[in-house]
């Protein structure tokens, strides 16, 4: 119960947020750099330094499910670790500076997709919780 | 006849010419090549007589007297002017006296026929808010330098793009004729027909040159077509057998029957009749009529005149849409470009869409406001360019403003331009001098060749220069003025690089002049021991990177090894013969590791623009070294097997090119159009600020940029788009610059047309550029066969446009336009960089083709695809010496064992020795050991006149295009396998190994398009 409690608390919600924000923030890069608020040099640098982490955090939370027994969890973001696991195989995690207008929707639509996952995920968390603690609370 | 082409009317894409049921056919054979105009004149002379049902149908045919007469044309001025107006209906009485009574008789019909005529043909076309602006502003005029010429090209433009054929000829007579052009269709309007076409014989006098102005530019567009001119509605280059069937076709297209006896590949057909680019490159003409103040061509050209309207329509268009641009290329010799300061004002400017002023701007409010042509803001004028308006509604400044009537012009920009004060022209040299570049001379040649253009550089006295070298350390040169000696100074430490010196590596070459040229000196024996194999360029390249981030400028760098240690280093890749063909194909070309491409961004960052230079005979990944040039808007030069005494010439002239042609500093491009399309993908070296935004770091005469555009509204409502590039950059001489190229072209609503304004020359940069895009993510093969499919589906449309109406079974139909598209579409698929596969070509020279092509300006480009093949002994002997001027199709056929060829595709010269050449030639022109192996042999002057003559003719084809420089290669028939990997490869229209031939190509295209 209290590892449970604790799973929650300090893992689950906490990086699904933080997945969800460096998401946002991402694509929000990407339309500043599409409108020209920012240029393409420090928009690639700002992007790239969180990729890395996000693909760790993302990772760490789904294989955490797995070995937790959340396996609707698990399910939701295997898809995103997969399409991870894929662009850092290809070498095309990294936003590349030189070509990056070549690839500016494409990027976004993924992130924006991303996105929509992170966040169901995160709504899947909450209501996990809230329908897991009541009873739990009550036994 | 031709003319009565019943299947006419029917014409979908042509609703305009149905109202002309009877006056259509006039035209109609015309049509495709927009030739109507000048194909009248002559036909108009002999027939004047006839009786008028006749005079429309001779026009057909007289069509193919039609090129001859076309330079009787000019000194018929009155035939030319009566035949615009000849088409309607009233021919006879016009037509027949060209006696001098008669000709005041004469313009009334016209007019009044053409009266008839506007309204039904611009029906389609105009539309409702054509004059909107030129009621409002008739002023912006610049009258005295086209009196009368700009008008009567005004009228024309809607017609000639009209879907109505006839309409080209039909001058306007109405004010709504001429929609494009405010200003001037205003001034020349009110009094229409008149004032134009003046009655009086008098008046001819004057017109002719305007006359022959708008017209000649459609001969001239025309004159490579001789297909039009034919009667029969065959055309002859491609039509072989003429077929019954087919003649009573109206000439909208050249087609071409290319069957196959039955059952067998034999193409029945004969090839020789195949059309071929043996003019070389011909700049379209066709917009100069109606748009007389766009830029000239060699900046900016279109892949077709004519935007679509509509997204629909734009599908339709199956080739590229798109534009090429090569915004400093260099005007021929007395041409000047206007510069215009408007100091102590800002440059004036649309506030809405920062367009610059252009000529297609329009003034208004007695010249307070001014119209932007591009988003139709008005805007006011600055106080300081204020002019007053005159009667006809010009600026009364007209001609002291350039800029206002030049399609070209540049700007001196104020401060509000800069971000730092203009950089000075900067050079830095990286030299590798290992053992290999000791051994191959180019250490030698680098430095004579360097020390030699010190006093050209441009930019003096600003100019700054600095030099490193490296093996497998980095070694810079301290060359302070104040010093005697340059002093070295030695970096080994490779992970951690730093620069010893920060200050005095970058040195201003007046002051530093003698430290420079002892340098220079002394380099090539500084070396000459030197036995290190390895090459630290990585870290070379980061530690230069240092030194020039201050400034920017340009970096050329000079290898001769594969980079072996720290940063960067590369391993040997593309002898694995099975990699090709898989997906893994594409990964060789390119760059192997990162760090390349993260250099690139940083030099294009800081302004830096890095030339490679790469002379080994071993590998040297190109595809990596390739991509420093790629981002930062640089050059590869690649020299397989440098070795000073065969190659140095090459390298010195072009290197010297390099250091003294004019260049643009810190430049960047941009390329602005109306709303409702955009230019969405860019191909060329560069890299991109922000959407539209071109980073170039060093820019010059000899680099184009392509860009392809899509629509974003589904219905474009206006009758004219414009664009316009603008340059910004510092010119050597440390003044900030914005070079403005504007263009105008027609909106339209006819997949004809938009084919008919087709130019194949940016058609084929932009597909080769696409295609050596795809190289770099799919394999070669895949990039071919998208030629392929794209010249197909192409065909295949404009086909559904006719072939339904005129039963084309088993006839290839291609536009006027892009009769040499398939050509050089399997030109393109044989080239160097797209060609076979493992063993076609060696990867690195494969990559520095694929480098070079991206950047070479359409007449290059065209000249490299389809090279020109040239028979010299006539011309040596004095039997012809007009033969020098023939240019042969590239196919073995054409080689006669007893000439002597010489093919010249812009980059080298090949002479070919036939086997039967007469001894007396080859003695005069190899020396006395003319039997011996060609392959180690040189072309020098020999003392005789053939030699002399010779020499002449290279050197006159080497002035034409200044560029590169041409090495001769010589080779003798049969000598393999030089002959074939230096020659019979290159012949494009030979089948070879797996490749297909002319006829082969045409067959399979032909078969595509009609299944």
């Amino acid at each position: 119960m209290g590892g449970k409690l604790f799973f929650w608390l300090v893992i689950c919600f906490p990086s699904s947020i933080a997945l969800l924000a460096t998401t946002f923030y991402q694509v929000l890069i990407l339309s500043d750099l599409e409108a020209d608020y920012i240029n393409p040099f420090d928009a690639a640098s700002r992007i790239n330094y969180f990729i890395l982490p996000e693909y760790i955090g993302q990772g760490a939370l789904c294989v955490l499910c797995l070995f937790t027994g959340h396996w609707f969890m698990f399910l939701l973001s295997l898809p995103v670790t997969c399409y991870h696991i894929m662009r850092y195989v290809k070498r095309e995690h990294l936003i590349d500076v030189t070509e990056v207008f070549r690839g500016l929707n494409a990027e976004r639509k993924f992130r924006l997709a991303k996105l929509v996952m992170y966040l169901i995920l995160l709504i899947v968390v909450i209501f996990c919780r809230k329908f897991n603690i009541l009873p739990q609370f009550q036994v | 006849m031709g003319t009565e082409n019943p299947g006419r009317p029917g014409f979908p894409a042509r609703p305009a010419s149905l109202p002309f049921a009877a006056a259509p056919q006039t035209a109609t054979p015309f049509s495709s090549t927009g030739p109507v105009a000048g194909s009248e004149p002559p036909s108009f002379r002999p027939t004047a007589m006839p009786p008028p049902p006749q005079a429309s149908s001779l026009f057909s045919s007289s069509g193919p007297p039609v090129r001859p007469g076309v330079p009787g044309f000019r000194p018929a001025p009155p035939g030319t002017f009566n035949d615009p107006s000849v088409p309607p209906p009233q021919p006879p009485s016009a037509n027949a006296p060209p006696a001098a009574g008669t000709f005041l008789r004469f313009p009334p019909p016209p007019f009044s026929s053409s009266g008839q005529v506007p309204p039904q043909q611009r029906a389609p076309f105009v539309g409702p808010p054509p004059i909107q602006q030129s009621g409002s502003q008739p002023p912006s005029f610049p009258s005295p330098p086209q009196p009368q010429t700009p008008f009567v090209q005004m009228g024309s433009p809607p017609q000639s793009i009209s879907p109505a054929p006839m309409g080209s000829n039909v001058p306007p007579p109405t004010p709504t004729h001429q929609p494009p052009f405010p200003g001037y269709a205003r001034m020349q309007q009110p009094p229409p027909a008149h004032s134009s076409f003046p009655p009086s014989q008098g008046n001819y006098g004057p017109p002719p040159p305007p006359v022959s102005s708008p017209f000649l530019p459609q001969p001239g567009g025309y004159a490579p077509s001789p297909a039009v001119a034919a009667p029969l509605g065959m055309q002859p280059p491609g039509s072989g057998p003429p077929i019954g069937g087919i003649q009573g076709l109206a000439e909208d297209f050249n087609s071409l029957t290319v069957q196959t006896r039955p059952g067998t590949m034999d193409p029945l057909f004969d090839s020789s009749e195949l059309p071929r680019p043996l003019d070389g490159d011909v700049e379209p003409k066709n917009l100069d009529a109606m748009y007389p103040m766009n830029c000239h061509p060699r900046y900016l050209r279109l892949t077709t005149s004519a935007v679509p309207s509509s997204q629909s329509l734009a599908s339709r268009w199956h080739l590229p849409l798109g534009a090429v641009v090569c915004p400093l290329a260099e005007p021929p010799e007395g041409e000047e470009l206007s510069v215009v300061s408007f100091a102590p004002a800002s440059v004036v400017r649309c506030r809405r869409c920062r367009t610059y002023v252009n000529p297609y701007m329009t003034f208004t409010e007695a010249g307070r406001k001014f119209r932007c042509n591009v988003c139709t803001l008005l805007n006011d004028v600055p106080s300081e360019y204020y002019a007053q308006l005159d009667a006809t509604g010009k600026r009364v400044d007209l001609d002291q403003r350039p800029e206002l009537t030049k399609g070209t012009v540049e700007f001196v920009a104020p401060a509000e331009y800069m971000v730092r004060p203009p950089m000075p022209p900067v050079y830095f040299f990286l030299i590798d001098v290992s053992i290999s570049a000791v051994r191959s001379g180019m250490i030698q040649i680098v430095a004579e060749t360097i020390k030699s253009c010190l006093d050209e550089l441009p930019g003096f006295p600003r100019t700054q220069i600095g030099f490193a070298t490296f093996d497998s350390t980095i070694h810079f040169y301290n060359m302070k003025s104040s010093l005697t000696q340059p002093q070295m100074l030695v970096v080994s430490d490779l992970d951690d690089v730093f620069v010893p010196l920060p200050d005095d590596l970058l040195v201003n070459l007046s002051e530093s002049r003698s430290v420079v040229e002892t340098f220079l000196d002394s380099l090539p024996s500084m070396f000459q021991d030197n036995a290190n194999v390895e090459s630290a360029f990585g870290p070379a390249l980061k530690a230069v990177f240092m030194v020039m981030s201050q400034l920017g400028g340009k970096l050329l760098i000079f290898q001769n090894t594969l980079p072996s240690l720290g940063v960067g280093r590369l391993k040997l890749r593309g002898d694995d013969s099975r990699v090709y063909g898989t997906d893994k194909e594409h990964v060789l070309r390119l760059p192997e590791d990162p760090f390349y491409k993260q250099m690139a961004a940083e030099f294009s960052k800081f302004q830096i623009s890095t030339n490679v230079y790469a002379f080994s005979d071993k590998y040297t990944d190109i595809a990596s070294l390739g991509t420093l040039a790629k981002y930062t808007a640089g050059q590869v030069y690649y020299y397989p097997a440098f070795q000073s005494a065969i190659h140095g010439e090459k390298l010195r002239h072009e290197l010297r090119r390099d250091l003294t042609r004019e260049t643009a500093w810190e430049a960047v491009m941009r390329i602005r159009c109306a709303k409702g399309v955009r230019f969405t993908t860019y191909h060329g070296n560069f890299m991109l600020r922000s959407t539209d935004l071109l980073a170039l770091p060093a820019v010059d005469c000899d680099k184009a940029f392509a860009m392809q555009l899509s629509l974003e509204e589904t219905l474009l409502t206006t009758q004219t788009m414009y664009f316009q590039v603008a340059l910004l950059y510092t010119a050597s001489c440390g003044e900030r610059r914005i070079r403005v190229h504007t263009m105008a072209v027609p909106v339209v609503t006819d997949l004809g047309e938009m084919y008919r304004l087709a130019d194949t020359g940016a058609i084929v940069s932009l597909f080769s550029r696409l295609a050596i895009e795809k190289t770099l993510s799919q394999k070669l093969e895949d990039a071919r066969t998208a030629v392929q499919l794209k010249i197909v589906k192409a065909l295949k449309e404009y086909r559904n446009l006719y072939a339904v109406q005129h039963r084309l079974a088993n006839r290839m139909i291609y536009p006027e336009s892009l009769k040499f598209l398939m050509l050089y579409g399997l030109a393109l698929c044989r080239s160097m960089a797209l060609r076979g596969g493992f063993g076609d070509a060696p990867l690195d020279e494969r990559c520095a083709a694929g480098h070079t092509m991206m950047v070479l300006p359409i007449k290059r480009l065209l000249k490299l695809l389809y090279p020109s093949l040239i028979r010299l002994d006539e011309y040596l002997l004095k039997v012809d010496l007009k033969s020098i001027e023939r240019r042969l199709a590239l196919t073995m056929e054409n080689l006669d064992s007893r000439g002597l060829y010489i093919y010249d595709d812009g980059f080298r010269f090949i002479l070919w020795f036939g086997k039967g050449v007469s001894p007396e030639i080859a003695r005069n022109l190899l020396g006395a050991d003319f039997a011996a192996e060609l392959s180690k042999a040189t072309l020098s002057e020999h003392d005789n006149e053939m030699s002399r003559g010779l020499m002449r003719v290279l050197e006159k084809f080497r002035n034409a295009d200044r560029a590169y420089y041409q090495l001769c290669y010589l080779v003798r028939q049969g000598e393999q396998p030089r002959e074939g990997f230096l020659l019979l490869t290159n012949l494009v229209e030979d089948q070879m190994g797996g490749n297909n031939g002319y006829s082969d190509w045409m067959l399979q295209i032909s078969r595509q398009v009609q299944q």
